[in-house]
Order: structure tokens, then C-alpha cells, then sequence
């Protein structure tokens, strides 16, 4: 009578990959979710830009051989001063218009890179191919991918940093009370433009992140970033807006929804359930599945 | 709002509208159609036209951000794919387009339902945009109803001419503005705009914001249904990436800011520069026009956020809460 439920050790490895393939639906709904708490900036771009930092750590290696874990340290820093500066050129003047001019200007990033990366790095798909980009970890007889092992790592150590900066240091205070309140924020003090930048510069920081992450497991080409975006979307709704873990929790969440509804039914029926559950969510539930009284609401 | 009175204002306007359209309407007669670029570009922009009121509509009167547009375009272009393919429409039939924008209403009124009694501002330009990516997914997955991710081939053989597609494309982008017209000249519009501006308000003094609201976005619905007919007639190829593309939404909203959005010019206007200046670029720059497309929606949207109508009138009063 159950004979269409697998063995358990499928489910188990089934589990373990949407785990670690949700790590980076997380991780880039964090970054979407702190530019959303701050300016209301549905940043739909943010998927491309961890395409480009992707990019950015391929070249790297193929030309420099310079190991993508160790690449973190040139483009995270680098990703954290594209951010500011996207900020300062592109959204300062027109960051409280309301969110339509903003999302144009996200959406015309995102085709302006696209296009641009496909000129210049051509249409092809890449992966970086380490000496260890095929090596698994056996563990009671599942098996974990070492890359991709040290993404969901990479993912949830910039989770941690993120959110012990938020909680613990002044800037980040300052980042979580604009959120909160700008008036109430200003009116203690804070620069809406200060905490503005920083929350772009981490954003697109944590994109950087993502991209070494992406770039070392899994395959990508200039075009991926956009469905990156809207899967980080899911995500982010998943786990709440505005808040830093629930954005994690979330994309493990969509992770294992797309990992089982693959499994049962098919590759593309799998992301239509994701938008339904997307749909459903932002519906009954706008708040996220994982919100909690301590972080900033929507 | 328009202001009122000044009736020969508005009868200049009128005039000037007819002089506009029988200059329009002369066109395939005065240029060779088969060899004219400016007939094709034309048909271009009408349909551009009628897609960014239809937004237009949704957004920028009633104030509901909608990034769904394209669902309902492609929608309307399987209906005629499936309904032709099967031999049940005809080719460029005004019934079957008619019923391609019946079929984007319904789904309109069907998704608008939950969606806008539930969501507001930025979850509801979220949800529409879920929206899109579903239908896209389905059509992918349709089997032998869509064929799949290489979608619906279409008698090309009954192309002759671009004649009727010009008239049927300048048709859609009147009946699209006479719509917006008509519906923001009523009643209606009145509460569209009052829901926009203060929703609360709006529904202290009775007004049923839900139905208004469903019932632009149907309306918005049907426009882009037909829309994604006449394309689908003009392709003769409509399948998933093409039809379903965000580039459906994303480049009439561009033309809506561009000419001044919740105006009844503004679409007109910047959908006719914008097609042209694509145009321009595919012409100029094969290759790397989609980045100057990139580079275009930044800068209109960083130096002209009020757009070009407005810029002549010298108004810049907004209210934020409308965008």
C-alpha cells in the first residue's frame, strides 16, 4: 500500500541535498531581505550580481589559479565596495520614490549585466573544475559533495556574521532601528544614508559570498542570476521579510520542497510547486513562516 | 486627474486625436508595406501602446502594482495557438482574439480575486510576478496541449501582408486608451484614483475598493490578452521563454514611467519613443543593444522619474504613496 514512498535513506539524501542547494536560495534572500528592511528596494538584481561575483571567482582560477576558497577574500571585499558604490550612483537619489523607480532600476541592472556578461564572458555555462569538484564525503551511506558542503558552510557562516552584526555592534543597531522605524531613527541621530549604503554594501557583500559558493558547486552562465532572484523571493516570503534567519530558514525550506517535488514528480513541476507554496504564503501567511517578535517586520 | 472644464481645451484634444489617427490610418496607403520599415515599427508600437495602458490602468490609476502583465499576453497567445492549431479559430479571427482576451479576464478576475483582497503594494507585485513564472512552468510542462518547451507551430503559409495586422494592432491601442479614457473620465475612475490615493478613505466613504480594484485588473487583463493574439498570429511560433518573457511587463511599465504614468499620453508617448529607440539600437548596435536597452531604463528612471507629459506641464506633485 505505501510502496511509492521510497526507502528511507532516499529521503534522507534527498533532505541533505535540498539542504544544501537551499543554502544558496538563503543566502541570497538575506542579502534581498536586508536592502528590502532599509529602503523597501525589491532588489531583483541581486541574483545577477552573484552571477557576476561567480564570474569574478571563475577568472580568478583560470587565470591566476588562485583557489576560489581563497578567492573569498578579494571578491567579498570587492562585492562590498560595488555595493556601496551601486548605492551611491544608482539608488541614493531615488531611494524613497516609492518602490517602482527602484525596481525599474534593479530590473535595468539586471539586463545591463546579463547582456554584458554574455558579450563579454560569451553565453557558455561554467563551473570551476578544482581537484576536489567531484570528491563526496560518505556518511552512513549518503553522500555529501565536498563543494557543496562547504557552500552551505560558507552560507551559514555569513548567516552567523550577519546576524551577530546586526545584533551586536552599533552600525548594526543602527541598520535594524532605520528598519524598524526611519523617522523614530533620524530622529536619534542616525544618517538614512549611512545605514543605507552599509545595508547595500553587506547585500551585495553576502552576493559576493554566494557567488564563490555558487562558482565552486554548481554550474552557471550569465542568465542565471534572474531565476536566482525570483527563487530568493520565495525564500525570502517563506521566511519573512526583514528577517535575517527566517531568510535562511527559508531558502532550506524551498531547497527540500523543490529537492522532494523533483523527485516525485518532475524537475519542472517541482518549480511550479514552488510558486504555488510562494503564492499560498504570501497569502495566508505575508508575514513568513518563521517570524518572530525580535526582528524588524515588514 | 485631468482637470476639468475648458471645453475647447478638450475639443482641441479631440480634434487633434482624429487629425493623429487618419494621419495613422493613411500610412500603409502612402508607404509600401511590404518594404516599409515605419509600417512594421508602427505595429510595434501600437501594440507597445495598448500593453503600457494596461498597466497603465492597474498601476497607475488604481495604484496596484502589477508585474503580470505578461502572464495575461501569453495567455491570450496560447488560446489562439491552441484554438488554431486544432482548427477551432481562424486565422487573425476577431472572435477567437476576442475570446483570448475573454480567457486573460477570467484568469484576471480568478488570480485578482485572492490576490488583491489579500496583498498589498510590493506582495502584490510579488504575487503577480509568481504568477507569470507559473504559466510559464505549466505551458512548459503541457505536453501535447503546448508542446512543450518548443512550442506551438503556426501556418506561417497564411502571411501575406502586414496591412491587417498594422489596422488590427492600431484598433487594439485606440480601444486601450478609449478604455482608459472612458474608465477614468466615469465614476469608476473617481474611485480607481480615490483607492489609489488614500485606500482607507476610500473605503470609509463606501466605495467597494476590491471590486474596482479586480475590476481594473481585469480589464488590464483582457488588453494584454489581446495583445498576445495579434502577436501570436504575427510569430507564427508562440512557445514558453518567448511569450511568458518578464520583458512583456517590464518594457511597457518602462514606457508608462517614461511618459508620465496615471497620465493618459504618457503611455502613448513613451511607447512610441522607446520603440523607436530600440529599434534604433537593434539597428545600430546587433549586439549589445540589450545592454544599451539596460542603460536606457537607468537613466530614464534616474533623470526622468516623472515623466516626459509631466516635464511639458511642469508639474512635479506626487504623492508618494501612489507609486
Amino acid at each position: 500500500m505505501l510502496d511509492f514512498i521510497p526507502p528511507i535513506d532516499i529521503l534522507l539524501q534527498l533532505l541533505i541535498n535540498g539542504v544544501l542547494f537551499g543554502t544558496m536560495y538563503g543566502i541570497a534572500a538575506i542579502g534581498l531581505s536586508l536592502i528590502f528592511g532599509t529602503m523597501r528596494i525589491v532588489f531583483i538584481a541581486q541574483g545577477t550580481m552573484i552571477i557576476l561575483a561567480a564570474y569574478g571567482s571563475f577568472w580568478l582560477f583560470n587565470l591566476w589559479s588562485v583557489n576560489p576558497y581563497v578567492s573569498i577574500l578579494i571578491v567579498v571585499p570587492a562585492s562590498l565596495i560595488v555595493g556601496s558604490g551601486l548605492y551611491q550612483v544608482l539608488f541614493r537619489k531615488v531611494a524613497r520614490e516609492g518602490q517602482f523607480p527602484t525596481l525599474l532600476i534593479a530590473f535595468g541592472l539586471m539586463a545591463l549585466l546579463e547582456n554584458l556578461m554574455s558579450v563579454v564572458f560569451s553565453a557558455d555555462a561554467r563551473a570551476i573544475q578544482t581537484s576536489y569538484a567531484a570528491y563526496a564525503l560518505t556518511f552512513m551511506g549518503l553522500k555529501i559533495s565536498f563543494t557543496r558542503l562547504m557552500a552551505f558552510v560558507m552560507a551559514v557562516a555569513g548567516t552567523v556574521g550577519v546576524a551577530f552584526f546586526l545584533k551586536k555592534t552599533l552600525l548594526g543597531k543602527a541598520v535594524r532601528a532605520a528598519s524598524e522605524n526611519l523617522e523614530y531613527a533620524m530622529l536619534v541621530g542616525i544618517t538614512p544614508h549611512m545605514v543605507n549604503t552599509l545595508t547595500f554594501a553587506i547585500g551585495i557583500g553576502l552576493a559576493g559570498l554566494a557567488g564563490v559558493a555558487t562558482a565552486t558547486a554548481y554550474a552557471f552562465d550569465p542568465f542565471s542570476g534572474f531565476v536566482f532572484s525570483l527563487k530568493a523571493m520565495i525564500a525570502l516570503a517563506l521566511g519573512g521579510m526583514g528577517n535575517v534567519v527566517g531568510a535562511l530558514l527559508g531558502g532550506l525550506l524551498l531547497g527540500v520542497i523543490e529537492a522532494f517535488g523533483a523527485f516525485f514528480l518532475s524537475g519542472g513541476w517541482a518549480d511550479v510547486i514552488s510558486y504555488a507554496v510562494f503564492l499560498l504564503v504570501l497569502m495566508f501567511k505575508p508575514e513568513g513562516l518563521f517570524a518572530s517578535g525580535t526582528s524588524a517586520k515588514p | 486627474m485631468k482637470t476639468m472644464g475648458q471645453n475647447s481645451k478638450s475639443k482641441r484634444r479631440l480634434a487633434l486625436t482624429v487629425v493623429v489617427v487618419a494621419l495613422l490610418t493613411a500610412v500603409p496607403g502612402v508607404l509600401d508595406p511590404e518594404t516599409s520599415y515605419v509600417v512594421f515599427l508602427l505595429f510595434s508600437a501600437f501594440i507597445y501602446v495598448a500593453l503600457a495602458q494596461a498597466w497603465n490602468l492597474v498601476s497607475g490609476y488604481t495604484g496596484q502594482v502589477s508585474l503580470g502583465n505578461h502572464a495575461f499576453f501569453g495567455l491570450g497567445a496560447y488560446v489562439i495557438a491552441i484554438g488554431w492549431s486544432r482548427g477551432l479559430i481562424g486565422y487573425l479571427d476577431p472572435l477567437g482574439m476576442l475570446l483570448a482576451g475573454c480567457a486573460a479576464a477570467i484568469l484576471g478576475i480568478l488570480v485578482g480575486i485572492p490576490l488583491l483582497s489579500k496583498l498589498r503594494g510590493d506582495y502584490f507585485a510579488l504575487g503577480t510576478l509568481g504568477l507569470g513564472e507559473i504559466l510559464r512552468l505549466v505551458t512548459i510542462q503541457g505536453r501535447a496541449l503546448t508542446a512543450g518547451p518548443t512550442g506551438i507551430f503556426l501556418p506561417s503559409s497564411s502571411f501575406t501582408t502586414i496591412v491587417p495586422y498594422y489596422f488590427m494592432a492600431l484598433f487594439l491601442a485606440l480601444l486601450a486608451t478609449g478604455v482608459t479614457y472612458y474608465m477614468v473620465k466615469s465614476n469608476t475612475g473617481l474611485a480607481l484614483v480615490a483607492t489609489r490615493d488614500d485606500e482607507a478613505a476610500a473605503a470609509a466613504i463606501g466605495i467597494n475598493i476590491l471590486k474596482f480594484k479586480v475590476l481594473a485588473f481585469a480589464v488590464g487583463a483582457f488588453l494584454a490578452g489581446l495583445c498576445g493574439a495579434l502577436q501570436a498570429y504575427y510569430v507564427f511560433h508562440v512557445e514558453p521563454q518567448g511569450f511568458f518573457s518578464l520583458s512583456w511587463t517590464i518594457y511597457p511599465v518602462l514606457m508608462c514611467v517614461l511618459g508620465g504614468v496615471g497620465t493618459l499620453t504618457g503611455p502613448v508617448v513613451g511607447a512610441v519613443f522607446l520603440t523607436a529607440a530600440f529599434e534604433v539600437a537593434k539597428y545600430y548596435l546587433p549586439e549589445i543593444h540589450p545592454i544599451f536597452s539596460g542603460l536606457l531604463i537607468i537613466l530614464v528612471i534616474m533623470f526622468l522619474p516623472n515623466g516626459l507629459v509631466r516635464l511639458r506641464r511642469g508639474r512635479i506633485v506626487r504623492n508618494p504613496k501612489a507609486a
